[in-house]
């Protein structure tokens, strides 16, 4: 069983796994007390698209989808803050037209595009080096935040009015933090793809908020439960010979599952006391 | 002191409140009352800086958007709408008022302390905001309103859900507040019964200002009627004050 750590794509798979858990705990809680889970899934559907333009045009697929990541996200950002149109109904109508786009564009590209699958589901074997070097780079960004500004985002997440009048910079620190979503979101669609990358950054805070109170914990929690996910998930591929994406995604749902059960018997312990 | 002049709030193409004229007396308990929708909560958070407007406010005769720039306004909203399930402790709620000064984190706290005493809320210290009752919740957003240490208090309706008696409490509570710490006190509310008995000036809003006897405390039949409509029915609280038209 052991011998899948000494092959090196693992190896590398492991450590992006490592990277995302962090980064997916870090931001997730937020994204989840923020009630924008669904956020996600319209950046991920984004990611596609610039994908599909980086192909056509012939380029490395990563810059462009990055592009479009944060213009996405942001653009949601602001037709959300502006309140003309709800995130929900933005995100709803952009996520469909992301990937009709995505769609639209590798159909014009010319020549069969067997790495597609590999965009939508996932593929660890596909992971290169520079994709390496972006998930530690948006994980050095991501801590770097985390660091600077969780006082704020805790500030802003629990009452943005008050946060408003008591002086943090609510505009700034919400687009800062939609710019580190979407970045998030195009290293965690290289690793398990566009389909299945709203779950990681979501389930494993959804599981933690289920099990404990403190704001701290939910953080340690998300990030141990996130990088438990992955490598059981790598590992239940690798053993099995399926796509590592979806096996991820099981697990991290397994997770949330067992969540939900440790809250009902505390709950039922804690009404029979 | 603020001085309010020609303003507007708009909500699209709707003016929801249009105010020409008012000032507010610096270190009183000013009153706004008026009926539902009639623009007490958009006065009130045109006034904190939430909401943009149309017109000029002066606090202290500096211009409303520079004062809001180097200072916050403390302030108490409206019941129901005031924060999410966010897992935060009574100390840091308190310690949001304090992020305008510059502190370090060891200050911060023994200030934010000092307030949740003040409210009597320090054995709640490291409780979850949202593990707490309406009432303590209540103080404790006090205690952080107080934090921003602004002369300038601005509650909206905070006596929603109350029963009379601690309304009476909460009264209390503000009055002992605004004297110690030398406050301006702008509270909003629909009773009109208790508030006159506290309050050192009332303003009537009906989406737009209401004029009355700025000497009286008490609205006559026809300013009542001019606020509420004339079908509302009028109860006389002799208890209070004997004249007939007095409400």
């Amino acid at each position: 069983m052991f011998e899948l750590f000494t092959l090196f794509f693992i190896q590398r798979a492991l450590l992006i796994g490592a990277v995302i858990a962090i980064v997916s705990g870090l931001i997730g809680p937020f994204i989840i007390y923020r009630k924008m889970s669904f956020i996600g899934v319209g950046i991920s559907h984004g990611t596609f698209s610039g994908i599909a333009f980086g192909i056509l045009l012939g380029v490395s697929p990563l810059p462009v989808a990055i592009i479009f990541a944060v213009g996405l996200g942001i653009f949601i950002g602001f037709t959300s803050r502006t309140g003309k149109i709800s995130e929900d109904v933005s995100i709803g109508i952009l996520f469909s037209f992301a990937m009709a786009l995505g769609i639209f564009l590798i159909s014009l590209s010319s020549g069969y595009h067997a790495d597609i699958m590999g965009y939508l589901f996932g593929d660890i074997l596909a992971i290169s080096n520079n994709d390496l070097y972006l998930a530690i780079g948006v994980l050095g960004s991501v801590v770097l935040w985390y660091t600077l500004r969780s006082r704020q985002m805790k500030y802003m997440t629990f009452d943005e009015d008050f946060a408003k009048i008591a002086g943090v910079p609510v505009g700034i620190d919400y687009y800062i933090f939609m710019a580190l979503i979407s970045l998030s979101i195009v290293v965690i669609v290289n690793f398990v793809g566009v389909i299945l990358a709203s779950s990681i950054i979501i389930a494993p805070a959804a599981s933690a908020k289920s099990m404990v109170k403190k704001f701290s914990s939910i953080v340690v929690l998300s990030i141990v439960l996130a990088e438990l996910s992955i490598l059981s998930g790598i590992i239940f591929s690798y053993n099995l010979n399926i796509s590592s994406g979806p096996s991820i995604v099981f697990f991290v749902t397994f997770v949330f599952i067992l969540s939900l059960f440790y809250r009902k018997i505390k709950n039922f312990k804690v009404k029979n006391r | 002191m603020i001085r309010v002049d020609s303003l507007s709030v708009r909500y699209d193409n709707f003016e929801a409140l249009s105010i020409p004229f008012l000032t507010i007396e610096g270190g009183k308990f000013h009153a706004i009352i008026g009926p539902n929708g009639g623009g007490k909560t958009t006065f009130i958070k045109a006034l904190v800086g939430l909401l943009p407007y149309e017109g000029t406010i002066e606090i202290d005769g500096m211009d409303h958007k520079r004062y809001l720039k180097k200072n916050s306004i403390g302030y108490l909203a409206q019941r129901g709408s005031q924060f999410s399930q966010f897992p935060i402790t009574a100390l840091e709620v308190v310690e949001m008022g304090r992020y305008r000064f510059k502190e370090s984190a060891h200050i911060r706290r023994k200030k934010a302390l000092e307030f949740l005493k003040v409210l009597e809320m320090e054995k709640f210290v490291q409780k979850n905001i949202n593990e707490l009752s309406g009432g303590q919740q209540q103080r404790i957003l006090m205690a952080r309103a107080l934090a921003t240490e602004s002369k300038i208090l601005i509650l909206d309706e905070p006596l929603t859900g109350m029963d009379p008696k601690a309304q009476s409490l909460f009264y209390d509570m503000i009055k002992r507040i605004k004297d110690s710490f030398k406050l301006t006190v702008i509270m909003s509310s629909h009773d009109v019964g208790f508030i006159s008995e506290y309050a050192d000036n009332v303003i009537c809003i009906n989406k737009e200002l209401v004029p009355h006897d700025e000497s009286a405390k008490i609205l006559s039949c026809a300013e009542f009627a001019q606020l509420y409509g004339p079908k509302i029915g009028i109860v006389e609280h002799h208890h209070l004050h004997s004249e007939k038209d007095d409400v």
